[in-house]
């Protein structure tokens, strides 16, 4: 059994210090690792980087992230990884880690992804260059996803981005905002490999559970959608102890 | 006199609250009421909530706000969900 606590959106800054940090106290207790699902920061600051790392370094189990569009925003995502990685996080994109946890393995694969929309009302690599570089770079991004999700040989397969994989988790938003919130292309990514789970944030007012077109559950963590500091999943399910109660 | 709350000024409103370094808030919605702008969506903190009527006021004085924003709650949880 492996239990993952997961949320994303954030937003941290000086002035939510402290807030997750009693819950965050019991992480140790209730999930054997933290994964969040970018948008760590409010403007992707050095200064705000290294808020994050306070409040949400050091909590007793290993934390893995992406960063999402905010961490961009300040063009020092660079900076802001390096903080967070100093604080003994692991930051993805496009690249893999595994724990070893209770004998088992847990692979996770990580990208921000990117948008463009899904089947019926995808965006198109097709006219002006903006728009090929738009699609494009979604779809290396994508690539990049799969490649990293086919090359692990784990127990447990889990798939961290920030935009969603899926449009069944966006249900909430307006739907056409939807193409700036995800992409079917990182869905496909992640049904190109035997991937367990795929934990998304970026869509405040949208769903929590979805399934890929492969039948992979999805999960959108945003912070304002789980309402609490983090949900926790359970994976290679034996017996649920922890205190929690299963659901 | 209070201006039209039309479309237009919706969307300058949105853009204002996305792009203002003081909020960088993109997910507050905005309804328009017959005379006022109602505000939803949550933030993470109290300050970020008040700092989204300043600036919506700061910019323009005359629309009336009422605000309906939430602060996010950061409880820790208490079920755990099987994925199978």
């Amino acid at each position: 059994m492996i239990r993952i606590a997961a949320v994303g959106d954030v937003h941290v800054d000086k002035d939510v210090l402290g807030r997750y940090r009693p819950a965050l106290e019991q992480l140790p207790g209730v999930a054997d690792a933290l994964l969040i699902a970018g948008d760590l920061t409010r403007h992707g600051t050095v200064e705000e980087a290294k808020c994050m790392a306070t409040e949400f370094g050091d909590v007793g189990v290993p934390v893995v992230v992406v960063l999402g569009n905010h961490d961009h925003q300040s063009d020092q995502q660079d900076a802001v990884s390096d903080v967070l990685r100093d604080a003994g996080m692991t930051v993805l994109e496009g690249d893999t880690t595994v724990l070893e946890l209770h004998g088992h393995r847990l692979g996770i694969a990580g990208v921000k992804g990117f948008g463009g929309g899904f089947a019926g009302a995808c965006a198109s690599k097709f006219g002006e260059r903006e728009m090929k570089n738009f699609v494009g770079t979604t779809e290396a991004i994508a690539e990049r996803l799969g490649a990293a999700l086919r090359g692990l040989d784990v127990d447990a397969l889990v798939a961290l981005t920030h935009y969603s994989p899926v449009p069944e988790t966006l249900v909430g938003e307006p739907l056409e905002i939807y193409p700036f919130l995800g992409s079917y292309l990182l869905g496909q990514a992640i049904d190109s490999a035997p991937t367990a789970l795929a934990l998304h944030g970026h869509a405040h007012h949208g769903s929590e559970r979805g399934r890929t077109p492969g039948g992979v559950p999805v999960r959108n963590v945003a912070h304002p959608v789980i309402k609490q500091a983090y949900n926790v999943y359970q994976l290679l399910t034996d017996t649920v102890d922890a205190g929690l109660t299963s659901v | 006199m209070t201006p039209q709350l039309d479309e237009y000024l919706e969307a300058e409103i949105q853009r204002l609250l996305t792009e203002s370094g003081a909020t960088a808030e993109q997910g507050i919605t905005l309804q328009r009421r017959e005379h006022r702008l109602v505000l939803g969506g949550e933030v993470e903190s109290a300050q970020r909530r008040d700092e989204i009527c300043r600036q919506i006021t700061a910019h323009f004085p005359d629309v009336e706000i009422a605000c309906d924003i939430g602060i996010v709650r950061a409880a820790a949880p208490s079920e755990v969900e099987e994925i199978s």
